[in-house]
């Protein structure tokens, strides 16, 4: 994917997606945001998911790191926080090539569901957004593609196991 | 004869507090039931319990200014312990005593439920996990919500905490939890105790500030969180027996 290269508005670092989406959609804001990880237990650090806006509504994902692109990117987005994000403005006809990437396209409430967990957002999101575009089952197919990851969950897992094992040191419970 | 569970999620807004109120209620027709806030950053159960004004609550019991009793209150035929929400009542509350309020409190209950933080990020938010016998895990059918699920279990198993059973709650989706549960369930070791719709009963009951089986008792979500409770065995253990298990949660008296 090539994506023309917009203007830096906004970086910070937060470990809920809740409050950029809710923010870009409140702002009916138009370019994409790179999402990086700032844990590298997951993923390598190079990585990031980039996910498009087209006034407020999110368009397309993608993972730079997998190179999954669409509902599956945001599967590899979701468990790699907290992240640094980073908002470029960019203006629709810039983003219009991308956006006809019917393959990297997500469904408006889904990243509010499955990035951030928030059900509320993604029904705000959708009510916001071109009927046509709006599909209430994206949602569950999103979830079960996790789900049937069954190496990415090992992963989880691994990493769970050997920082609580880090920690219990770190916090003296293994005295 | 007392077990303890960790009500937890990992993850905010999932409904854990009014998970933990209404399985309490739910267990408490049979049992003998204490519900402890032991989210002592974000304590939320006092606003479920109707207990927004006392004076008492856990801080000033983890702060050493008050006895156990004087922090327990009959309500909705539980006795339940809240926790205050005053910043200072938090930074001055020792975590590491909350094993000896568990401790104190098991030696008169069937059934200890720890209300616990939606977080792994510190000692005191993993201190109920590591306190409890087993883990009730609840869930929404969402990635982030599963990933920090699992995540969840890894740390208790890690620390010697079982699994009793996960709990999907908030689900808006009925017919997708069919498919989604069976598949989520495969990594937890507990069963899928019940799954829990999203309803205006329950927002209701959270918008009045009463456990839901008060509330809405003959709602369909109550007869949910009750099939919950049913399903979940409780395992009758002394409390000798629960006392070396606390003591084995070998915590520095300084944090």
């Amino acid at each position: 994917m090539k994506l023309p290269e917009g203007r830096l508005c906004r970086r910070r670092v937060v470990t809920d997606l809740a409050t950029p989406l809710s923010r870009a959609l409140e702002d009916s804001f138009t370019g994409y945001a790179r999402l990086v990880p700032q844990d590298a237990l997951l993923l390598d650090s190079d990585s990031a998911g980039i996910l498009t806006f087209d006034r407020g509504i999110p368009v397309i994902a993608y993972h730079t790191g997998t190179g999954c692109g669409g509902t599956d990117a945001l599967a590899d987005i979701a468990v790699a926080g907290p992240y640094r994000v980073e908002l470029y403005n960019l203006d629709r006809e810039a983003l219009a090539t991308v956006h006809d990437m019917s393959e990297l396209t997500v469904e408006p409430g889904t990243p509010a569901e499955q990035l951030a967990g928030v059900t509320e957002l993604a029904q705000q999101t959708r009510d916001r957004a071109p009927d046509e575009r709006v599909d209430q089952e994206s949602s569950q197919h999103a979830v079960e593609a996790f789900l049937e990851d069954e190496e990415r969950i090992a992963e989880i897992q691994d990493a769970a196991r050997q920082e609580a094992q880090k920690r219990a040191s770190e916090w003296g419970f293994d005295n | 004869m007392v077990e303890a569970f960790a009500v937890a999620s990992g993850k905010g807004g999932t409904g854990k507090t009014t998970t933990t109120m209404a399985l309490g209620m739910a267990l408490a027709e049979e049992h003998d039931v204490t519900v402890i806030d032991a989210d002592t950053g974000m304590a939320n159960v006092l606003f479920h319990a109707g207990l927004a004004d006392v004076e008492t609550t856990l801080h000033e019991v983890l702060a050493g200014s008050a006895s156990v009793e004087e922090a327990v209150y009959n309500r909705f035929g539980m006795q339940v312990v809240p926790c205050g929400t005053s910043l200072s009542g938090f930074r001055e509350a020792r975590p590491d005593r909350l094993r000896d309020v568990v401790a104190t409190l098991a030696e008169g209950t069937d059934i200890i439920l720890l209300d616990s933080p939606a977080t792994l990020g510190s000692r005191s938010a993993v201190l109920p996990i590591i306190l409890a016998d087993r883990l009730i895990v609840v869930l929404q059918p969402t990635i982030p919500s599963l990933s920090d699920g699992i995540k969840v279990q890894e740390y208790a198993t890690t620390y010697g905490t079982g699994v009793a059973g996960i709990l999907f709650n908030r689900v808006t989706d009925d017919e997708a939890i069919e498919d989604i549960a069976p598949k989520a369930e495969q990594y937890f070791e507990g069963e899928t105790l019940s799954t829990v719709s999203e309803s205006d009963a329950v927002r209701g009951a959270r918008r009045a500030g009463v456990p839901l089986l008060s509330y809405a008792p003959e709602s369909s979500a109550a007869a949910a969180y009750r099939k919950a409770a049913s399903a979940l065995t409780v395992r009758s253990r002394d409390v000798d027996t629960v006392a070396d298990r606390f003591s084995s949660a070998v915590i520095p008296d300084e944090i």
